[in-house]
């Protein structure tokens, strides 16, 4: 479904210009659940930007299920993100002031393929699906950190995506939190999505079927984990 | 996205900074609300003065010495001080017999103390013959008007103004009395009803009107009159009696080339159309002013959207992650800056209604002339369509800066 070759990305500051990948090249299989992980400045963030069509490579070819990144226009990239992808973000980027129905049902209204008297029952479902049913009304803005992961694995749930980035999706949460957060996207890859998560911490990695570690903007590994933990064995016990 | 989506997703938006939001509006509530109250203004304005024009007489044309050269709205050169004599007893004859002329009423004006017992005032009074009166729609509210047997026979007798008659003889009926004016005694035959003022301030009250024989022979000593007041024949159009009272006048005077015309000819028409121009440019300055008020208003709705933008700017990395398209954001960002500006502008038009009504109670209250309220439609509706224009014209900068960004730098906006 994922297929990247030889994919380079530069930036371009005052002149100098900063490799932040330099040629990486992988498959990546519907239903896998793979973690990106790497020290600081590796480029695993700039990686799943570019696998999540938020931003374009400066070389090399990247194909999403078949479409080649670089015939699209930046609208049917947003279209794309909007039936097959779904995000969640390290700082939840959630709107505060609105309530955890309106966040959730966000991605729905850009969703024109998605006639309007069905979001009500999905935003519920993608509510319940993250066990957060008796906090619909409630303001983003005044739940609990894991709450509020919660919600956005929820967001990203709502237009029923193949694919859920996750971009260090446990990095502000206690461990408990993050065993919930965790525990919800392997859910979601049981029922056959594909899950993709940048972090760089170990515990959260072990959870991925399949290992890619970045360094100076080039794979060092990348590695299938066939004996990974669960959320149950690892946070639970 | 659909439009109902983007609306509402605006009206979140604004709804979740309450407070902001209001207080921009203020800025187009004030501007349109201004417009509103001085466009309704100007349209009282307007029609007081066509009822002041009216409230003289109708199907009315002027005649007056001398030709007054350039537009058709320049002053005649009486107004300057200069006398002309060329207008005099045989032009208001061959008038009288001009089938198309249906009354003429010669006038000669002067300027004199009038004095009853202790009490005296200045006042301009006008000779003139008894057709006067209903030409002009004078009416008494006390005795009668002097009869054309009283001109010939040079009977000195007066109708005096209302205000005149209040001045010198407070509550008693000045019927049977005598004044003086110029050391001459006139008994007063009857007072005027009130008519208030007539076009360009014009006092219709505070006047004395004499017989025209005795003000040109006893007191002014001159031939000619000042002005000569004619009504038209309902049978025929204005412009047609107009043209005749032209071709009367110059071969009563002799002139054959229309450049020596020593006279001049208006109607009534004439003086509507130029006060009607002067209240519209006066209109037009004010709203000009009133609309300086909406230009900031507006500025002030570009300045919080482009507030807006900055602080809402992972907001917007969000939404295109999720999926909006820059259009999307475009028109959200625009739909919030027109909802403000037409809703501010609905607020204003409120607002300014009601300072159009407590203007008009204002004026009934206070001044004399009276008021005529006017709340003209299309004072409302050029408010709703200015306010929402400017939603759009000052709204689209910001919303397009809002569009313009790239999500990955948005959704890292710190």
């Amino acid at each position: 479904m994922i297929s990247v070759t030889n994919l380079a990305k530069d930036y371009r500051n005052d002149g100098t210009t900063t490799r932040a990948l330099a040629g990486v090249s992988f498959n990546v299989a519907k239903g896998e659940f793979m973690a990106i992980m790497g020290p600081s400045g590796s480029g695993k963030s700039t990686l799943l930007h570019i696998l999540s069509f938020l931003d374009r490579p400066s070389g090399g070819t990247y194909t999403f299920n078949g479409k080649r990144i670089e015939e699209l226009s930046d609208e049917d990239l947003a279209h794309i993100r909007n039936r097959e992808m779904g995000f969640v973000f390290q700082a939840f980027n959630l709107l505060g002031r609105a309530s955890v129905y309106e966040n959730i049902e966000m991605p729905l209204l850009y969703a024109e393929h998605i006639p309007a008297r069905e979001r009500t029952p999905r935003v519920h479902d993608a509510i319940r699906a993250v066990g957060l049913a008796e906090k619909t009304d409630v303001e983003a803005g005044k739940l609990s950190g894991g709450e509020k992961q919660r919600v956005a694995i929820a967001r990203a749930l709502v237009t029923n995506p193949n694919v859920i980035f996750a971009d260090e999706p446990t990095g502000n949460l206690d461990s408990q939190s993050g065993a919930q957060v965790m525990a919800i996207l392997e859910n979601l890859n049981r029922t056959g999505r594909t899950v993709i998560l940048v972090t760089h911490e170990t515990y959260t990695a072990e959870f991925a079927n399949r290992v890619i570690r970045l360094k100076d903007g080039s794979i060092v590994s990348d590695e299938m984990t066939t004996n990974h933990h669960t959320s149950t064995d690892k946070f639970f016990k | 996205m659909r439009l109902r989506d983007t609306i509402r997703t605006a009206a979140r938006g604004l709804g979740h900074a309450k407070m902001r939001s209001l207080l921009t509006m203020l800025g187009i509530v004030i501007g349109i609300a201004s417009v509103i109250l001085l466009m309704s203004l100007g349209a009282s304005a307007q029609e007081l003065i066509l009822a002041q024009v009216q409230n003289i007489g109708s199907n009315l044309i002027f005649v007056v010495p001398g030709a007054t050269k350039g537009s058709r709205f320049a002053p005649p050169p009486t107004a300057q001080g200069i006398i002309i004599k060329t207008l005099v007893k045989s032009d208001a004859d061959a008038l009288r017999r001009e089938p198309t002329v249906a009354a003429v009423a010669p006038e000669v004006r002067g300027q004199a103390k009038v004095v009853f017992e202790n009490n005296d005032a200045p006042i301009t009074y006008t000779g003139t013959t008894a057709d006067f009166f209903a030409i002009r729609n004078f009416t008494t509210s006390r005795g009668n008007a002097f009869t054309n047997a009283d001109a010939d026979s040079f009977n000195r007798v007066a109708v005096i103004g209302p205000e005149i008659a209040k001045t010198l003889f407070g509550e008693r009926d000045p019927v049977g009395r005598s004044i003086r004016l110029k050391d001459i005694s006139f008994r007063v035959v009857g007072v005027l009803d009130a008519k208030g003022l007539g076009p360009f301030g014009i006092d219709q009250d505070n006047l004395i009107i004499i017989p025209i024989t005795v003000a040109q022979k006893q007191i002014l000593g001159m031939d000619h009159y000042n002005a000569i007041t004619i009504q038209a024949s309902d049978a025929y159009t204005i412009e047609f009696t107009q043209s005749r009272i032209v071709s009367v006048l110059r071969q009563n005077h002799r002139i054959t080339d229309p450049d020596k015309d020593d006279f001049t000819v208006r109607t009534q028409e004439d003086a509507l159309s130029l006060l009607g121009s002067i209240t519209s440019i006066l209109s037009l300055f004010l709203t000009a002013i009133a609309s300086i008020s909406l230009v900031v208003g507006g500025i002030g709705v570009m300045n919080i959207m482009l507030v807006s933008v900055v602080e809402r700017t992972r907001e917007i990395g969000l939404r295109k992650a999720v999926g909006a398209t820059n259009r999307d954001i475009l028109q959200q960002f625009l739909s919030e800056a027109i909802m403000l500006t037409s809703f501010g502008g609905v607020i204003g038009i409120a607002f300014g209604t009601f300072l159009t009504v407590s203007a008009y109670f204002a004026m009934m209250q206070f001044s004399s002339t009276g008021w005529v309220f006017a709340l003209p439609l299309s004072a409302i509706v050029s408010a709703l369509l200015v306010s929402t224009l400017t939603g759009v014209l000052f709204g689209i900068y910001p919303a397009r800066r809002a569009a313009g960004k790239n999500p990955i730098d948005a959704l890292r906006y710190e």
